[in-house]
């Protein structure tokens, strides 16, 4: 109950922070509006039946492109004036602290993939069937943000508490999501040929995400402050690894 | 006294296996009759792909237990396992094009354990990385990059196999008869010896690269302390 | 799946090998006339049991066709056990390298220690 309690006060707080601005939310919409230009541009030629296979990537990778950008930029809010240690130091459940940023970048996201969706139905005809089956389509697209945004945020919340370079966010978020993502394309694929079992990816994805969910929010506390040990690496006297 | 020759009696070991082993895979083993003499890169080929995913499992196991207590040892562990790991996976990548390039035609056939291998090869190499290039503090970062490897080894396998069902499959072994079978043991016992032998040797390195640092900070510490006493 | 050959004859020499079954009963049969036609030119080449120049020179053809079929056979397990040792011995050479600074860095440890003293 506390910790529900704790990520709705942290999240409202996010919240409160971003309609002050709007600053993530509109740079996410519009890098996805330029991914789409992009995979029109690229692949707006296709026949309809090359579509069938072009448009899961094309929804995929933009998301997992905006999905990088947006977990960047809402840690970098936090680095910018060092607020993520002082929230590690108070006096809140490192799980709500997760729970908070994942679901401001799940928000983030679903609010891009709400501008990608439709886009790519313009674009491709053969993106026609998630227009008819939009409760399907959402679904599918809530799934596979979680399991990226459940990756995401651990790492990205990681990078951000250390002297962080950001470029290795995309290091390692990508190969980490991949499978999420695949789960993603073949669902998404299996609804735009009308594949009679596409209700059983759905649940695939969601075992997935709760795989993932549970993990994430498991290792949260540890990648952060450290385990048993006290202080962490930060203490540990710095000597460049030029031995190692 | 055991512990200490471990890991050199594995590569000795290893290293009287190996000729055995490579005897028999050429002289004693029949050749298949579907894929010829380049079936015979399936002794070594296979073993390795096991190596990368019990490397990338160990490096996992290793990480959280890093994560759990500070250990010298765990972290050694986990960084050994990932280099092989990456070794092995590399020969795998490697040799496998080969292979389907004698028995399908074409080097890359995006079946699916080519492409979960090539994939976790890939976490992996993030893995090393991040440990080499991190910033100072992105060992715990490093750590939940391995967990989260492996226990994405099932997913991704799973993940690639449902990616593939809407194409069309191409089965690479089937069952094999016992005489393959037979020739296989022995070559898997050396290269598993091998790579233990070097993993063991790797960790051992990487332990006394530690305590060689923290020696070092010691000694630093104490001439800077002598030196405030001297002003 | 997949059954191998039943049993150890299709090893690519041995398959190629004609001196093995029935051309060896061919040879027997038609062991006097070859005898005789190989008497005819005592100079070039004496026969060795039963073997004429011209089952010599033709086992050695099938051969080089045997030797050359196994050599393109194998070029692909070459390349890969190859590769596969050569990688091997990298990693061999990445810990020797790093063990070599190491020690390095351990003597000036030591004379570090030692110095000041």
């Amino acid at each position: 109950m506390v910790l529900l309690r704790q990520i709705r006060l942290l999240l409202l707080a996010e919240l409160r922070q971003e309609v002050r601005s709007f600053e993530v939310v509109l740079t996410s919409a519009f890098f996805s509006v330029v991914m789409m230009a992009l995979f029109a541009l690229s692949l707006g030629a296709l026949p309809v039946e090359s579509q069938l296979m072009a448009v899961p990537g094309a929804l995929w990778l933009s998301v997992a492109f905006v999905g990088s950008l947006t977990l960047t930029r809402v840690f970098d809010r936090e680095r910018e004036s060092d607020t993520l240690r002082a929230l590690l130091v108070g006096p809140v459940n490192r799980m709500a602290i997760y729970f908070s940023k994942a679901a401001v970048a799940l928000l983030v996201l679903l609010l891009a993939a709400a501008v990608l969706v439709p886009g790519l139905i313009v674009i491709f005809p053969g993106a026609a069937p998630m227009a008819e089956r939009p409760l399907f389509t959402a679904a599918m697209v809530l799934l596979g943000c979680i399991g990226y945004v459940a990756v995401g945020t651990l790492f990205a919340a990681g990078l951000a508490a250390g002297s962080g370079k950001n470029v290795l966010l995309s290091l390692i978020l990508h190969p980490l999501t991949t499978p999420v993502l695949m789960f993603n394309l073949v669902a998404t694929r299996a609804l735009l040929e009308a594949h009679p079992g596409a209700d059983a990816y759905l649940g695939r994805l969601a075992a997935v995400d709760v795989v993932l969910v549970v993990l994430g929010a498991w290792l949260f506390e540890p990648v952060l402050v450290g385990g048993g040990g006290s202080g962490g690496d930060a203490a540990r006297p710095a000597r460049t690894g030029a031995g190692r | 006294m055991i512990r200490r020759f471990l890991p050199d009696g594995m590569l000795l070991a290893a290293a009287l296996i190996f000729p055995y082993s490579v005897a028999r895979i050429f002289l004693d083993t029949p050749i298949e009759r579907t894929m010829g003499t380049a079936f015979k890169i399936f002794f070594f080929h296979v073993p390795m792909g096991w190596l990368t995913m019990l490397m990338a499992v160990i490096c996992g196991v290793a990480a959280a237990i890093e994560l759990r207590r500070r250990s010298t040892t765990a972290s050694a562990v986990a960084l050994a396992a990932a280099e092989i790991g990456f070794v092995c996976g590399l020969g795998v990548l490697l040799t496998g094009p080969i292979w389907g390039n004698a028995t399908w035609g074409k080097p890359w056939t995006g079946d699916a354990r080519q492409m979960s291998t090539a994939l976790l090869w890939l976490v992996i190499a993030a893995y090393l990385l991040i440990r080499h290039y991190g910033p100072s503090g992105s060992r715990r970062l490093a750590a939940g990059l391995a967990i989260f490897g492996a226990v994405d080894v099932p997913i991704i396998y799973y993940a690639v196999k449902l990616w593939k069902t809407t194409h069309p499959t191409t089965e690479v072994v089937g069952s094999l008869p016992p005489a393959l079978w037979a020739a296989f043991w022995p070559g898997l016992g050396a290269i598993l010896l091998c790579t233990f032998g070097l993993m063991g040797l790797r960790i051992r390195q990487l332990v006394l690269a530690e305590q060689l640092d923290e020696a070092w900070v010691r000694v630093t510490d104490r001439e800077a302390t002598d030196g405030t006493d001297l002003s | 799946m997949e059954p191998i050959f039943p049993d150890p004859t299709p090893e690519p020499e041995a398959a190629a090998e004609p001196g093995s079954e029935a051309p060896a009963q061919a040879a027997e049969v038609a062991k006097t006339e070859v005898a005789d036609e190989a008497n005819s030119v005592p100079d070039e080449y004496a026969p060795v049991a039963g073997r004429s120049l011209k089952e010599v020179e033709q086992v050695r053809m099938l051969e080089s066709v045997a030797a050359q079929k196994v050599a393109r056979d194998y070029q692909h397990i070459i390349w890969a056990y190859g590769i596969l040792w050569a990688l091997f011995a990298g990693y061999g050479i990445f810990l020797w390298r790093r063990s070599a600074r190491l020690r390095a860095d351990m003597d000036a440890l030591r004379r570090e220690l030692d110095g000041p003293a």
